[in-house]
């Protein structure tokens, strides 16, 4: 199993269930050194306010998530939103 | 159910954000407000500024739909319309104030009247509110109502347990409604990476929860959540803390401030040192640097 693979599957998942347009959501886990990587995540423009959330909220649960989801594979996860 | 915590802040409205999220509120139609201390604007320099205190008090949530899941302006003026339409017939209003709510069955509506803006419209307030949602000519903007808790509870299930599937952890998700509150509880050994540290991971599982719950079914009722028994283990670490530290407090009748916590965390704090005489406790700075500190309330010495 590749490193990240976990970190991909939760965070489609997740960014999957909140916004409305599921086809525009696109993540993509790339390496970044050695234990590290960093999940770009885009979606529908209408739909990344969602993703953002008040304040940030919702995209630093999903950080947060995500970064647990590093841990299940020993790897350090960053979460980027791309537009 | 007596939950309430003062908060500071520069603006009412200020505090009574920061208050809502301490109480894990997130509709200010499900608080009492009560201002301690109006902010002052001070004078030269701001010399002589007041913050406004408020006291917010969590108040009993009865069976109640809510159409709407927009912020407070939009309804405010959506209300205003909608006011004005009302103007010449005798149809009953609905009062603002209570932002984004409005209740199709009556009853605790005057309980609830706390929030922003709650002063205006009181004549109004008094009013049976008799529209029922099939009434009167709704917009075309007007969002659809909110589901059942029990459909929302189903919707937290399902999202939490395809959470689980994605980590390919083990793990059972159970819901329960209690008054109105929707009871989360996720069990299984390895459920454990869902906790992180103080419980953090946890309520970013809930805050996402919260999210697709209220993206799917219009609205979101208050939700609590646990993770392999972690909450009540976490609660008694910081009880025992709480009246180690409110002890300190009172021997030298001072204050401590505590490390920034979580609102969950905090809640905790402010109850169990409610229990405690001599002391009470507050809130400052803003999330995620918010921390409680506990604060000597008793009687000082003379010479003080």
């Amino acid at each position: 199993m590749s490193q990240g693979e976990i970190v991909d599957k939760v965070v489609t998942y997740v960014v999957s269930e909140i916004v409305d347009d599921k086809d525009a959501v696109e993540v993509n886990v790339v390496q970044d050194g050695d234990d590290a990587v960093v999940a770009e995540v885009r979606a529908a423009k209408s739909d990344m306010g969602r993703v953002i959330g008040k304040r940030g909220r919702v995209a630093r649960a999903i950080r947060n998530v995500a970064s647990a989801a590093g841990d299940e594979e020993g790897v350090a996860v960053d979460v980027d939103f791309l537009d | 159910m007596d939950e309430w915590v003062e908060v500071q802040g520069k603006t009412v409205d200020l505090a009574v954000d920061v208050a809502m999220t301490e109480l894990g509120v997130t509709d200010r139609a499900d608080i009492e407000v009560e201002v301690v201390q109006e902010p002052q604007a001070g004078g030269f320099l701001g010399r002589g500024r007041q913050e406004a205190i408020v006291r917010v008090t969590k108040a009993p949530r009865k069976r109640r739909r809510r159409r709407g899941r927009g912020r407070n302006q939009d309804d405010r003026s959506d209300d205003n319309r909608r006011k004005n339409q009302n103007e010449k017939s005798p149809k009953p209003k609905q009062g603002k104030g209570q932002g984004k709510n409005r209740q199709a069955a009556g009853g605790d509506r005057d309980r609830n009247s706390g929030g922003n803006g709650a002063s205006r419209d009181r004549n109004e307030k008094r009013q049976e509110p008799k529209v029922s949602k099939s009434d009167s000519e709704r917009s075309a903007d007007d969002r659809p109502e909110q589901a059942p808790i029990e459909e929302q509870a189903e919707v937290a299930k399902e999202f939490i347990s395809g959470l689980l599937e994605a980590f390919g952890l083990e793990g059972k998700v159970e819901t329960r409604i209690d008054e109105d509150v929707m009871y989360i509880d996720v069990s299984g050994t390895q459920t454990e990476a869902l906790i992180g540290p103080k419980g953090s991971v946890m309520q970013s599982v809930l805050e996402l929860t919260r999210t697709v719950v209220q993206r799917r079914t219009y609205g979101a009722p208050r939700m609590r959540i646990d993770i392999g028994g972690y909450v009540e283990r976490r609660r008694e670490a910081l009880r025992i803390y709480a009246s180690k530290l409110a002890a300190q407090v009172i021997e030298d009748k001072g204050e401590i401030m505590l490390e920034p916590m979580n609102a969950a965390d905090r809640k905790v704090l402010h109850d169990a040192v409610a229990e405690i005489d001599d002391v009470r406790t507050y809130s400052e700075g803003e999330d995620p640097r918010r921390a409680v500190v506990i604060a000597y309330s008793g009687p000082r010495d003379e010479e003080e």
